[in-house]
């Protein structure tokens, strides 16, 4: 009230809202929110693992800022990251567990909800039998709780039907590295952006997804005198490809072809490495002759809808760099053919000797916060410490140093993710247990993952925010997120990071590790013996150093006060390199293969299933926007950035949109032969060649994941979100688009794009 | 140092990042401006990915919410795919050396530091928002919490003991960099090739001190901005629409009684004018003026308003119409005393009235809204003033002088007339709008309101202020025939449709005003 009247006379009420006050670390900070202390952390939304300082005020996170002295993002934040601070206290958490009772989610206690879980989870075993329950995990824990939830899963409840949410997204990379470098593990450091001569940037928008690695490519022509040519591969004018000086807009999914065609022309014109390849190769023989014989670029040109000559001026342009790196993401994991082509680029790479140097890598660039530490530590398609479950003597040697009975460990890896839905469907699975994922806006295949759920007896969501999946669960266990927590997050160069606690969890929630350890308690002896007398991440974190010991993921020589010394460590980190490794594969490190070389693969371009046709005509692409974070959980409350993109858009050329007699704000609907989603802004732009369109996968408004296909690698199980066939829909053409032969073939090749500076230096 | 402060360095003020680049580094080194130097921002767009870092670390650091955005990412694209270039343009102030906000300020709220900073004294501001009319890049923000105008000072306080904006802090590209510039230089030559950037104003009106890298061949190519589609009326500005219509018909009312008064004293004619008459010219002024206020943040600091005569058409509006209030309140007294002294203080008033509504109209007449820098404006400004001269009419219809009353409609209905053709003009500029027209962007989207949004708006418009002239007509013809009554009752008729289309061309004028300023987001549009 005396505030009101204070207004009313003229008295600016807020003026102490908006003044500053000194801080010794930061400088000037705004005075109402000036922290009492500054907690040192990692960044828990992406992949690249920023390093930052909370603030903390009355035990509430006010700040977020980018530490300098951290060699990831030397100060600085993404959008996300500087706001990150606000998740904490979002309107979006659960403060305790729930149970639902008479179709109402309740907060339960913990012991009501673990009894009950507990019981049910029992049951069901006893019942169906073992595998009848699964576990769908994530990217987002700490590696401690992942370590402590797949030993839980596996050797606790003992199913093997456990993966996780990575399968969504970096599966491939991993089936990638293993097969062409006989071992997961990506090689190369982002210290590479810094020193490569030639940077191709291949299905991965960085500029919306990995901002911070701007920072890196920046620092390149300070480093090396000049600028590096970079070269972006997309069918999409991404953000991202605003900075290419080559932008080659290739067809949807024709990466493998690319890459094999390039290998071609420089096998062809004899531009390779040959005491590379003679060196650290093996079957190169075979190699060359698969390539000469199936993908010289008269025949694969019009599939990648490159011209000829164009095609010569980037095989060219890499081979010829002293330094070329390549780096990608999801534009080619999210494949059914994801595997295959992310040893293609290995080839690449292998063959011109770009690897192991200073700006010569192949770096695949993570996505969520921790997918690397689930591939190190996880349980999924490995044994922690990149073991093999089908080696003996690998189960041999995880059973003794986690002192576990031998007879525990499994011998194969169970169902993958998109197999769990299927079983669950088959009736096989009846007890699904999903931490810290939402899959009923990211699976691909909606309708058959909504079929399966309505077929569980027991659905139990263990997550820090309200999401799609958390409403229809019968029991939420409320867990703590980042910055109520400590643990460890392994970025996309190997980089172990510390996140430390900042504030108490959040109400009556607890941190992920100590809801695994507490709920062990319920089953009789689990917790003894797999856990004894464990009680912080710390426990974990020195369990999971001994398993590391000697593999390639090596983690003996860290600690968390040396990680925090030295903005993070990338391992391997042991006693021949007690501060880490930055590369991979050089001459200290060979392949972890048994002859020690990589291997170049033959490997197959094929086209993708769902056909385009006159009924659904236009290739999908879905991706990803730098304001959002995945299914919205953690980013919709926090209104700077939800703001900037409140609801999906499709993207969509002019002349399609002139098709189908809609303008940029106007509304469409989309279908395929899956389903049906309705009420999407349209974005006329010249970003996207006609015949394709663009839309976020983020939103469950607009549930663009009712549209893609089920379609997945058979190798990583990872579904093939970016390309299938679809029709759009607006109120004057209800129809759809057609073509007429003219202006499909018109579609057919696309120039590449080039900067003036380019041209100078290439032609 | 407490056990959760773990840190490799004491402090980050003034330990260096290697990015070899402003970015990342909480300290900044650069030298205090010397004499003709000031501080300003570069940005490259070659560098700029549109992550939007930049717009999130400024509200951090100042504590805005949401809503309020001292910095801006705008987008443009333009090409065919795949021969396609899209642009970046992250903007906060660009500190002009000729600030239109400064100089339009009605309370001297703007200072330009001797480093070159526009600052804003929020303590002295009272919300008028004058100054987000007059800057063509939309810079300043009304704060409605607040009740006033805030906006980007560079970080200044952090700039003075060697700390880094927020801004430049945060961008991971180093496309946001603090340059000293010599103003000299830049204002000879320097702007017109380095100051330029798509879909920006003419450097000329303010003279602004960003320096833009840029890809060579972006000022040649057609850029669209992302936000082309985002039609957003402007707000109606109620108490404006009324307070200007109403002082308007004020002026219109006294300059009618003051022409017959001239007449009378020359014995042209013989008409006497009542203290009541004098009244109604008074009460739309009394009655709107105060009106205005309201539409302040800080209603009752208005009376500060008058602070800047020296360069603020809105303090000398203020003062002017202000004063102008106050003697014709003097004539009502000296018309009720029969003073002498009547005729000169109404020189006065009618001098005041004049200034006042042209410095009324002046305030619009910025080229940061091409819609309403145009002559017509300040043309309308007086012919409004036919209202008044109804009222007037009415009045000597009342007293029975009914060749004073057909004097006074006759001149009603030419400046109606005027009023029609200024209408006229004004829908058939809009229908020929080309696209050679220097302002097309704003133009075509005010175009698209008139045409669009609100096309019911424009008719009633039209039809009412037709019926007004017809009914003027007529009550004239009624006259000559000597039917007294009707002509009274359709005399009223007409004064109401008057009013009533004035009012609606008012806030049409208010809600079409399209702004020169920052390409948009494909959402979040110009954040204005």
């Amino acid at each position: 009230m005396i505030n009101k009247i204070k207004k009313f006379l003229g008295v600016d009420v807020q003026m102490e809202k908006f003044s500053l006050v000194d801080d010794h670390m930061f400088g000037k900070v705004a005075k109402e929110k000036a922290p009492t202390k500054w907690v040192r952390s990692t960044c828990g939304y992406c992949g690249v693992g920023c390093g930052l300082y909370i603030g903390v005020k009355n035990n509430k996170a006010v700040y977020t800022k980018g530490d300098p002295a951290h060699p990831v993002n030397m100060g600085t934040l993404c959008p996300k990251g500087l706001s990150e601070h606000e998740i904490i206290d979002s309107s979006n958490r659960y403060d305790g567990p729930m149970i639902k009772k008479e179709g109402k989610l309740v907060e339960v206690s913990w012991d009501e909800a673990f009894k009950k879980t507990s019981d049910s989870f029992k049951n069901i075993q006893k019942k169906y039998g073992k595998q009848a329950l699964a576990c769908i995990s994530t990217g987002q824990l700490l590696s401690e709780e992942f370590y402590t939830l797949g030993k839980f899963m596996q050797m606790g409840l003992k199913t093997t039907n456990y993966d996780g949410n990575t399968t969504l997204c970096m599966a491939s990379a991993v089936m990638g590295y293993k097969q062409t470098f006989g071992s997961d593990g990506p090689p190369g450091a982002y210290e590479d952006f810094s020193y490569a001569d030639v940077i191709m940037l291949i299905g991965a928008n960085i500029a919306d997804n990995h901002p911070i690695l701007k920072l890196h490519i920046q620092k390149n022509e300070q480093i090396t005198g000049k600028k590096p040519i970079i070269i972006v591969i997309d069918p999409r004018y991404s953000k991202t490809a605003s900075m290419a000086d080559i932008f080659v807009p290739l067809n949807p999914r024709a990466d493998l072809a690319l890459m094999n065609t390039l290998a071609y022309i420089i096998i062809e014109n004899n531009w390779i490495d040959e005491k590379f390849i003679k060196g650290k190769t093996s079957n190169y023989e075979n190699f060359k002759s698969h390539i000469l014989n199936n993908y010289s670029p008269e025949k694969t040109s019009e599939i990648i809808g490159i011209k000829k000559e164009d095609l010569y001026q980037i095989a060219k342009t890499y081979s010829s760099a002293k330094a070329a790196m390549s780096a990608w993401t999801m534009g080619v994991n999210h494949s059914s053919i994801g595997t295959d082509t992310v040893s293609a680029i290995c080839n690449l790479a292998l063959i011109t000797g770009n690897l192991g140097r200073k700006g010569a890598t192949a770096l695949s660039i993570t996505g969520q916060c921790n997918a690397m530490g689930t591939r190190e530590v996880g349980f999924t398609s490995s044994i922690p410490g990149y073991r093999n479950f089908a080696s003996k003597e690998d189960r041999e040697e995880y059973a003794k140093i986690a002192n576990v009975p031998y007879q525990d460990v499994p011998t194969k890896r169970g169902y993958s993710y998109p197999q769990i839905i299927d079983a669950i469907n088959a009736g096989e699975i009846k007890a699904l247990y999903i931490v810290a994922t939402n899959p009923l806006v990211s699976y691909p295949d909606q309708i058959k993952l909504r079929e399966a759920f309505d077929k569980l007896e027991l659905l139990v969501v263990q997550d820090a925010f309200k999401s799609e999946t958390t409403q229809v669960a019968d029991i939420v266990f409320a867990a703590a997120t980042w910055g109520e927590k400590e643990g460890t997050y392994t970025n996309s160069e190997r980089r172990c990071n510390y996140a430390q606690k900042a504030v108490d969890p959040r109400a009556n929630t607890k941190s992920d590790f100590h809801i695994i350890l507490e709920f062990s308690k319920y089953f009789e002896g689990v917790n003894e013996r797999l856990f004894p007398n464990w009680s912080e991440p710390l426990d974990a974190f020195n369990e999971w150093k001994k398993i590391s010991a000697g593999r390639l993921c090596d983690y003996t020589g860290m600690s968390y006060s040396l990680i925090s010394t030295l903005g993070g460590i990338q391992w391997p980190c042991n006693k021949e390199f007690p501060q880490g490794k930055t590369r991979l594969y050089d001459d200290k490190i060979d392949f972890p293969t048994k002859n020690k070389k990589a291997k170049l693969l033959e490997l197959d371009w094929l086209p993708f299933k769902d056909k385009l046709s006159t009924r659904f005509p236009l290739i999908l692409n879905t991706g990803r926007t730098v304001e959002q974070w995945h299914t919205r959980t953690k980013t919709k409350e926090i209104n700077i950035l939800n703001d900037l993109c409140p609801e999906a858009w499709i993207e969509i050329n002019p002349f399609d949109a002139k098709k189908l007699k809609v303008k940029s704000g106007e509304r469409l609907s989309i279908s395929s032969l899956r389903g049906t989603v309705k009420n999407i802004i349209v974005k006329e732009s010249q970003t996207i060649k006609s015949g394709h369109i663009f839309i976020p996968f983020h939103y469950s408004s607009q549930l663009i994941n009712a549209v893609t296909i089920a379609e997945f690698d058979t190798k990583s199980f990872e579904p093939n979100y970016k390309q299938c066939a679809v029709q759009l829909h607006s109120v004057s053409v209800p129809s759809g688009i057609k073509y007429n032969k003219k202006e499909l073939s018109l579609q057919l090749l696309n120039t590449v794009k080039q900067n003036q500076y380019t041209k100078k230096e290439y032609t | 140092m407490s056990n959760n402060f773990i840190t490799p360095l004491d402090s980050f003020i003034n330990y260096k990042t290697n990015t070899h680049n402003q970015c990342g580094n909480y300290s900044i080194d650069i030298k205090k401006p010397k004499e003709d130097e000031q501080y300003r921002f570069h940005f490259d767009a070659t560098a700029c990915i549109g992550c939007h870092c930049c717009e999130v670390a400024c509200n951090e650091q100042n504590n805005n919410d949401a809503a309020i955005k001292w910095r801006r990412v705008g987008e443009t694209q333009s090409g065919t795919f795949p021969a396609i270039s899209s642009h970046f343009n992250s903007m906060s102030c660009n500190h002009c050396i000729d600030p239109e906000c400064l100089k339009g300020c009605p309370t001297n709220s703007y200072i330009k530091f001797d480093n070159g900073i526009v600052f804003h004294d929020d303590e002295s501001c009272i919300g008028c928002q004058y100054c987000t009319w007059n800057c063509p890049y939309e810079v300043p923000v009304f704060d409605e919490s607040r009740g006033i105008v805030t906006k980007c000072h560079m970080c200044h306080e952090k700039l003075d003991i060697g700390q880094t904006p927020a801004c430049v802090q945060a961008c991971p590209s180093g496309a946001i960099q603090i340059e000293l510039v010599n103003t000299k230089e830049w204002l000879e030559k320097d702007m017109y090739t380095q100051g330029i950037a798509p879909h920006l104003c003419d450097v000329d009106i303010t003279k602004p001190t960003t320096r833009y890298t840029l890809n060579e061949d972006l000022n040649k190519s057609i850029q669209t901005p992302a936000d082309d589609h985002i039609l957003k009326a402007n707000h109606a500005e109620w108490p404006l629409v009324f307070m200007t219509v109403l002082t308007q018909m004020s002026l219109g009312a006294f300059s009618i009684l003051f022409l017959l008064e001239i007449l009378n004293y020359f014995s042209l004619i013989s008409v006497n004018i009542t203290t009541l008459m004098y009244i109604v010219a008074f009460l739309p002024a009394a009655l709107g003026l105060p009106l205005s206020a309201l539409h302040l943040g800080r209603p009752i600091l208005a009376l500060t308003a008058m602070k800047n005569i020296k360069t603020s058409w809105l303090s000398r509006e203020a003062l002017a119409l202000g004063l102008f209030t106050g003697a014709l309140s003097a004539s009502i007294v000296l018309s009720y005393l029969q003073s002498p002294y009547l005729l000169i203080n109404n020189i006065f008033v009618l001098a005041l009235g004049i200034f006042g509504i042209y410095a009324q109209a002046m305030i619009y007449r910025i080229k940061a809204r091409p819609s309403w820098n145009k002559k017509e404006t300040t043309h309308t400004f007086f012919t409004v003033g036919y209202i008044g001269t109804l009222f007037v009419g009415l009045c000597f219809l009342i007293n029975e002088t009914y060749f004073i009353a057909s004097l006074v409609f006759s001149f009603s209905l030419i400046l109606s007339i005027y009023q029609q053709l200024l209408f006229k003009k004004k829908e058939l500029f809009y229908k020929n709008l080309k696209e050679e027209d220097k302002n097309f962007y704003q133009l075509n989207k005010t175009k698209k309101l008139y045409e669009g949004m609100f096309t019911k708006h424009s008719k009633i418009r039209a039809i009412s202020l037709n019926i007004s002239i017809s009914l003027t007509l007529l009550v004239l013809i009624l006259l000559v025939n000597e039917y007294f009554l009707i002509a009274g009752v359709l005399a009223c008729l007409s004064t109401i449709s008057a009013f009533t289309s004035e009012i609606i061309e008012r806030s049409l004028f208010y809600k079409t005003a399209v702004a020169h300023g920052l390409a948009g987001h494909f959402f979040a549009g110009n954040q204005r």
